[in-house]
């Protein structure tokens, strides 16, 4: 493993929840990693699994799925079918050789800019250690 | 009763069906000219009936020929085992066809010579118009006098570590010709349009390689997995042969480790597990 290896994770954010926690981490000042690639989504629905297929495929050491807490959706219930989605996703990666620990599903809401940087940073530092 | 008489049974029954204008057609088996191999047939005129065939080698499953013909002139007849009603059932589930459009004719099934069948816990149809001839075992067949585990496929794989794990599925995409075969049989596969025909949004990459293969069988298991019946279609017409059921059996131990029994096509008015949710369903997000 080269010294300087940094790992890329894409991160599909929910637009009402996680991507204006993250917004206002930005707006806070707070500082996390750059490894981390964020794709805003309509809704963590809107994440087809095959997303993550692609994601992995095309060479990202890790995978990031976050959306509002359940009960928070401003769709209502679309979260609901990602929880059921991911529980089932995660499963048959880790099935398939992918280690879970590459993929990550979290809710974290728009007022929380202080567990966006925590669970980036955190995420960053267990695929560094990963390695590729 | 004998597979002869059995037999008999279908041509007469279908030789009347068409006779009386009943149905359109009437889709069962004949023998090709491999032996231990049969094909699909649409009996279409009353004379053909007696191209049918019952015996050990009528194997694949008739139902995924009802998508064929979404919006028929008349009822279109069927001869259904317990898998085909299965999928029957998931296909009335799906809207995929009408309950009213068919004519059901049950088979009950003393198993055939495939590897399926030694895990088969419903040889009996679940849905039909009449019976063509009384069950052997009243019971069924229950879980206990399985042969070989449910899961057995993804049982082989489970028990290896992650690495060996991955290397199982390399191997076995490496070998994929990605022929879509596994696709085109499957019974709850009934999308129009499937992604891996668009070729111009990119959803699957074209590049013949381990990797595009392997998100092809990964995607193709999750799009169907929820609503898999266990039928074993997809495994049978591989022409290399490879594992593939492993990754649907992997997702419906999955589910009923999440949300407990689920066998799917066993009720034409239940819902897929990925289409539907509870408020308290398991999560380990934080």
């Amino acid at each position: 493993m080269a010294v300087d290896y940094e790992p890329k994770i894409i991160a599909f954010c929910c637009n009402w929840c996680t991507y204006t926690g993250a917004d206002l981490a930005g707006l806070n000042r707070m500082k996390y990693p750059e490894n981390v690639r964020v794709v805003r989504v309509p809704c963590s629905g809107r994440v087809n699994p095959q997303f993550i297929l692609r994601a992995f495929r095309r060479g990202a050491d890790g995978v990031m799925v976050c959306g509002c807490h359940p009960g928070d959706c401003h769709y209502s219930t679309g979260n609901y079918f990602t929880r059921r989605r991911f529980m089932l996703m995660r499963e048959l990666l880790e099935f398939n050789g992918i280690d879970p620990r590459r993929f990550h599903a979290r809710w974290i809401s728009g007022s929380e800019a202080a567990k966006f940087r925590d669970t980036v940073t955190e995420v960053t530092q267990l695929i560094r250690s990963l390695g590729k | 009763m004998t597979n002869e008489q059995k037999q008999t049974l279908m041509r007469e029954r279908a030789a009347a069906l068409m006779k009386d204008g009943a149905v359109s057609y009437v889709i069962g088996w004949r023998e090709t000219r491999f032996p231990g191999k049969t094909a699909i047939f649409f009996v279409r005129d009353e004379k053909d009936a007696d191209m049918l065939v019952w015996d050990e080698y009528t194997i694949p499953l008739t139902a995924k020929y009802l998508t064929e013909n979404r919006w028929p002139d008349k009822k279109i007849g069927i001869f259904a085992r317990g898998c085909d009603s299965k999928a029957i059932n998931r296909l009335i589930s799906d809207n995929q066809v009408e309950r009213e459009n068919l004519y059901i004719i049950g088979l009950p099934c003393e198993g055939k010579k495939d590897d399926r069948c030694l895990s088969c816990t419903q040889r009996d149809p679940l849905i039909y118009d009449e019976l063509l001839w009384e069950p052997e075992n009243a019971t069924g067949t229950s879980e206990t006098d399985l042969q070989r585990a449910r899961f057995f496929r993804a049982e082989e794989v489970e028990s290896l570590p992650t690495d060996a794990r991955f290397a199982h599925w390399e191997d076995v995409y490496a070998r994929c010709i990605r022929c879509y075969a596994c696709r085109n049989v499957c019974p709850v596969c009934t999308c129009r349009e499937c992604y891996v025909d668009m070729h111009r949004t990119g959803f699957q990459g074209k590049h013949h390689d381990a990797a595009e293969n392997r998100v092809f069988g990964v995607t193709r298991a999750f799009h169907v997995g929820d609503r898999c019946i266990e039928c074993g279609e997809c495994e049978r017409v591989c022409p290399m042969g490879l594992p593939i059921l492993g990754q649907t059996q992997k997702i419906i131990k999955t589910i009923e480790g999440l949300a407990g029994t689920y066998e799917a096509g066993m009720d034409p008015e239940a819902d897929s597990f990925l289409g539907k949710f509870d408020l308290d369903d398991k999560d380990t997000f934080m």
